[in-house]
């Protein structure tokens, strides 16, 4: 069985045809166009890294290159806050680690059992899944913070529980499985099924070693979510121990809100940054082959 | 999108909560004082200064006698900058020596103050002691989350006289009390290039013969920074003797002769290519057009001095007292923020007390000695530099908060100024039209 | 399966019609029920309880911190229904989720195949085109709006090429202010929400194109289809369940667009409520005024209008059980 191999060989030919004369040519004008594009997207993170090295005025100078290099931002970011980053690193880390685990154990249960089990009710249940997405939070604002509130989640180490709640299985991470599931071949979990396998067994030896990729995309989009949310650790993380590292990006204004001092807070984005770039990278390798590479043929 | 959108922007979340506070975020400056006047970078503040007074302060700032009242109180407020918090933490250290029965706990809100407030005020677990801008304080006075100080105020026999009158009557409810003292104040003046202006405009006349000498020289875009809306039209509409309603509050007065001849002569600024608007500059604010020199003159508050001197430290600029225009008198506008005490509060009494000391003349002196406030009291000394501002306190009028529903109004008159820029038609009926109309809405109680 | 005719479809798929389905079984029911009770119980009481409490005091004039006040019947949504600036609010929204919702996800599904090819440098170009969605809003805003502006980039480089006359022809300043404008505010939001959340949308599209098995493509070079043909035949057809859910999440996005718009346009949606969105609205209705019971009946009208327009996709994309 050489399915990868063939897999490869397949796709190559399928996307450039063999024996096209302006191929060479092409591609080459292709790569130049796709390169171009690649950078203009780093712009915005450049631009990031180096403001963090400018001093205040120079940032907003227009100037490329900072004039004169200066650490004192990222001094003033590693030294200056309250709570300190290290701590915000903690918090934010903590509270998207586990809602990215959440999301993924609810997420693929719930995915699958939506694209594949049979039960009284399932299609109203999956439109609450859906619906769960069509509510503004600042409409539900008050209502969550009185539910959590009456639960005493909105003191001490409930907050961080509250934050938690809230994004423990999101309507999208359940979406997303559940389409990629249906995408898988039912003759899969037949084979299982007939061999006398119960749901449990099918779900976690047959369906969830074929969903790397959606698992993969649900774990960069909810980790990358929570690392980033803003509304409800606003709202829920009142004691600035709890603060989390976007709340923290609040400390860099002044001028009475009308300034960002533009420094120490690019060189706290480009800190955020980085754990989810490195999370992507490592993730994205996921996004590879994935039924083919199992080698089963329909 | 939902979630990914929120979470993917959620920094632009930040600029939003920073907006929200502020108000409008790139397209124009509306600074509202929830954007209280920082004036010193942090390295600047005067933290040592706590110590200095507290010994004082003790029995000085009265014949009240609170050695009864023990406890501690909640105080929460925004922070527009770490300067303020650190300008806070010495009033309030200050404060704790000299009332050291009552513990205080500071609890600052950080993003976007009214959502979380309005979660606490629904929960009924609000602070003791917080902070209330003159923009929200109609809403927030009428919707009964603040208590009444009217009791406090006799019994103890505070001396509110010392107040500035455009800052202390925002707080008053419609039933005639009390619901805050205005903990500071900031008023509108004209800030210009000393180096492209040599004599500062006295009148609005003057101000126009400036600006067309000023007009396509220097690398000016335009002379003046003007912002589309009430937030400094206003100032420009009472300095020509108009004004947006009767001087008894009933009913509209945006339509009366005087009124409309400013709205005109307002446009008419942008009609000439005199000024132009933060947004068509290409700035975040007209601070911003100024430090990067793109006009010459500007219309900000006391927030403008810790901007230029982080970000613009070479461009010199001086303060001016806002221009006189055909009404003859000196007149601006002003915004302020005032302490208040929770409805639900569970230590009003002693969040009385620490209120009565932070808005009082020592409390006051310690606060605005941290270089981030302007005083609201007559009795308390400008700090150096803001002379121009503080005196302008004495015959300011209120630039929010002064009528229900002044939201939507402002919102009426931006977006009908707005248009008439950007249709290049100038004409100042149709703003009145729109502005009365959403004044008369509000009047009618919305 | 509304798939072209002679579109090759994967075994799978096509046996999936069959209705070789095992009968469902009680078994199979209370494994159903278990692997969902847990987000179930969660949203039951987050969403549906806000949902109920937001319903419930729509009816009401309602004080935040006493309760209700009187009852209204539906007035506040008839308020709302006939406010100008809600009206406007929704025709933005809607203008904005029509253009911006294809558009974003062309680019998604273009990205997305660009990078799943064996091409040298995949995982840079997959990390690059996913770095809109990552890097900082703060600076890409603010990069925007630098380029944007009146004397930014965007009209500088229009100018020195000179396609000027062109932009004039649709009434574009050589020195447009593009987000200050009326006119241009709510396009200059489109294109930069196309570029940030392309790469987010190149994810999910990433993930969905996994699935299609590798012997359709083979069956296909055999066959001598062209890259073309096979993108229109094979790739895009079997895409559905991934084009469903990519459009179902921006549709449902799209309609709620907030932050940018804040951003842009300032809470009142500058310059003159071009940049006013529902959701604006609704901030404005629940923070600004404090009243929480309109600002509930605005919520329950953007629902409606989501959940209507999630099930017409519903119908557009194939038979309700299956997608």
């Amino acid at each position: 069985m050489t399915t990868t191999a063939s897999t490869v060989a397949a796709r190559t030919a399928a996307a450039d045809p063999v024996g096209d004369p302006s191929f060479g040519w092409r591609r080459r004008i292709a790569y130049v166009v796709l390169i171009g594009y690649a950078l203009l997207m780093f712009v915005p993170f450049a631009w990031s890294v180096l403001t963090s090295f400018k001093t205040l005025p120079d940032s907003v100078s227009g100037s490329i290159l900072p004039s004169p290099w200066t650490g004192e931002g990222w001094q003033f970011a590693l030294t200056k806050l309250n709570p300190p980053i290290p701590t915000m690193l903690f918090n934010s880390a903590l509270i998207a680690g586990v809602v990215t685990v959440t999301n993924l154990v609810l997420g693929s249960l719930a995915g699958y059992a939506f694209a594949r089990l049979h039960f009284p009710g399932r299609e109203a249940l999956f439109v609450i899944v859906l619906a769960t997405l069509m509510m503004p939070d600042q409409l539900r604002l008050v209502p969550v913070y009185l539910m959590l509130h009456a639960v005493g989640l909105t003191a001490g180490v409930g907050q961080y529980v509250g934050v938690m709640l809230i994004s423990a299985v999101v309507g999208t991470s359940i979406f997303l499985i559940r389409q990629y599931f249906l995408t898988i071949p039912r003759e899969l979990e037949e084979a299982a099924r007939i061999d006398g396998a119960g749901f449990v067994t099918t779900f976690a030896k047959v369906m969830l070693p074929l969903a790397g990729p959606a698992l993969a995309a649900v774990a960069i989009l909810t980790f990358q979510g929570t690392w980033n949310a803003f509304f409800w650790p606003l709202i829920l993380l009142q004691d600035p121990g709890h603060y989390t590292l976007p709340i923290g990006l609040l400390f860099f204004r002044f001028a009475g809100g009308m300034q960002n001092d533009w420094p120490p807070l690019m060189a706290t984005v480009v800190m955020a940054t980085v754990p989810i770039l490195v999370l992507y990278v490592f993730f994205q390798r996921y996004f590879v082959a994935g039924i083919a590479a199992t080698g089963i043929k329909g | 999108m939902r979630r990914q959108g929120l979470a993917a922007v959620a920094i632009i979340a930040i600029v939003a909560g920073a907006c929200s506070n502020t108000s409008s975020g790139a397209t124009s400056s509306v600074p509202s004082v929830s954007a209280p006047t920082s004036t010193a970078s942090p390295s600047a503040t005067g933290s040592n200064s706590a110590g200095a007074s507290a010994g004082a302060s003790g029995g000085a700032s009265g014949a009240a006698d609170y050695s009864g009242i023990t406890g501690s109180v909640t105080i929460s407020g925004w922070q527009s900058s770490p300067a303020e918090g650190q300008a806070l933490a010495a009033t309030l250290k200050a404060f704790s020596s000299a009332y050291p029965n009552i513990k205080v706990n500071y609890a600052p809100v950080a993003g976007d103050y009214p959502t979380v407030m309005a979660t606490k005020f629904a929960s009924g677990d609000v602070p003791d002691l917080f902070y209330v801008n003159a923009d929200t304080a109609d809403t927030w006075i009428t919707q009964g989350f603040l208590f009444p100080l009217d009791g406090y105020i006799s019994k103890y026999h505070f001396d509110t006289s010392q107040f500035y009158p455009g800052y202390a009557s925002i707080f008053k409810g419609a039933d005639g009390k009390t619901y805050g003292l205005p903990k500071d104040g900031n008023t509108i003046a004209m800030a210009y290039n000393s180096s492209l202006v040599q004599a500062a405009p006295t009148t609005l006349d003057q101000l126009v013969t400036v600006a067309q000498s000023l007009k396509g020289k220097n690398g000016l875009k335009a002379p003046i920074c003007a912002n589309p809306g009430l937030d400094r039209g206003l100032a420009f509409i009472y300095a020509q003797g108009g004004a947006l309603l009767s001087p008894d509050n009933k009913t509209s007065a945006i339509d009366s002769a005087a009124s409309q001849s400013a709205v005109q002569w307002y446009l008419d600024l942008f009609k000439n290519g005199l000024a132009m608007t933060a947004s068509d500059l290409g700035d975040s604010w007209c601070g911003d057009s100024l430090g990067k020199q793109h006009v010459a003159i500007i219309f900000e508050g006391g927030w403008l001095d810790a901007s230029m001197k982080a970000t613009y430290p070479n461009v010199k600029y001086t303060w001016a007292q806002f221009p006189t225009g055909s009404s003859g008198s000196p007149v601006t506008i002003s915004y302020t923020a005032a302490y208040s005490i929770g409805a639900d509060s569970k230590n009003k009494d002693q969040a009385w007390v620490a209120l009565q000391y932070l808005t009082g003349q020592q409390g006051m002196t310690e606060w605005t000695k941290g270089g981030v406030a302007l005083p609201s009291r007559k009795d308390v000394p400008a700090p150096p530099g803001t002379e121009v501002l503080v005196n302008s306190s004495a015959f300011a009028k209120p630039g929010s908060g002064f009528m229900p529903g002044y939201n939507d109004v402002q919102k009426a008159f931006q977006d009908a100024f707005t248009a008439q820029i950007q249709k290049k038609t100038y004409d100042a009926s149709a703003v009145v039209a729109a502005t009365k109309a959403a004044i008369d809405k509000a009047l009618n109680g919305g | 399966m509304a798939a072209p005719a002679g579109a090759r479809r994967p075994p799978g798929a096509r046996r999936r019609r069959v209705s070789s389905e095992p009968r469902a079984t009680k078994r199979e029911w209370l494994a159903g029920y278990l692997f969902v009770i847990v987000p179930m119980l969660l949203y039951l009481v987050l969403n549906i309880g806000s949902m109920v409490y937001a319903v419930y005091i729509s009816l009401w004039r309602w004080n935040l911190r006493t309760g209700p006040v009187r009852f209204l019947g539906l007035d506040n949504y008839a308020n709302v229904i006939t406010d100008p600036v809600f009206q406007k609010a929704v025709a933005n929204s809607l203008y904005y989720t029509i253009v911006w919702v294809p558009l974003t996800m062309a680019i998604g599904l273009f990205l997305a195949i660009i990078v799943n090819q064996k091409i040298r440098g995949q995982t840079f170009f997959r990390a690059a085109y996913y770095f809109p969605a990552i890097a900082s809003s703060a600076a890409i805003t603010t990069l925007w709006l630098f380029i944007f502006a009146p004397d930014g980039i965007f009209n500088q480089v229009r100018g020195v090429i000179g396609v000027n006359p062109l932009f004039a022809l649709f009434g574009i300043a050589p020195n447009q202010n593009w987000i200050g404008n009326e006119g241009t505010a709510m396009n200059t939001v489109i294109a930069l929400n196309a570029w940030t959340t392309s790469g987010t949308f190149m994810l999910f599209y990433l993930a969905s194109l996994q699935s299609i098995p590798s012997e359709i493509y083979e069956a296909a070079a055999i066959d001598g289809a062209g890259a073309w043909d096979t993108f229109r035949r094979i790739t895009f057809p079997l895409l559905k369940p991934g084009h469903f859910f990519v459009a179902t999440v921006a549709v449902i996005g799209a309609l709620q667009l907030f932050d940018q718009a804040l951003i842009g346009g300032g809470v009142n949606g500058d310059p003159n409520n071009a940049l006013m969105t529902i959701v604006l609205y609704l901030y404005n209705t629940a923070i600004t005024e404090l009243n929480f019971a309109k600002a509930s009946a605005v919520g329950i009208i953007l629902f409606i209008v989501i959940m209507t327009a999630t099930l017409i996709q519903r119908r557009l994309f194939g038979q309700a059980p299956a997608w």
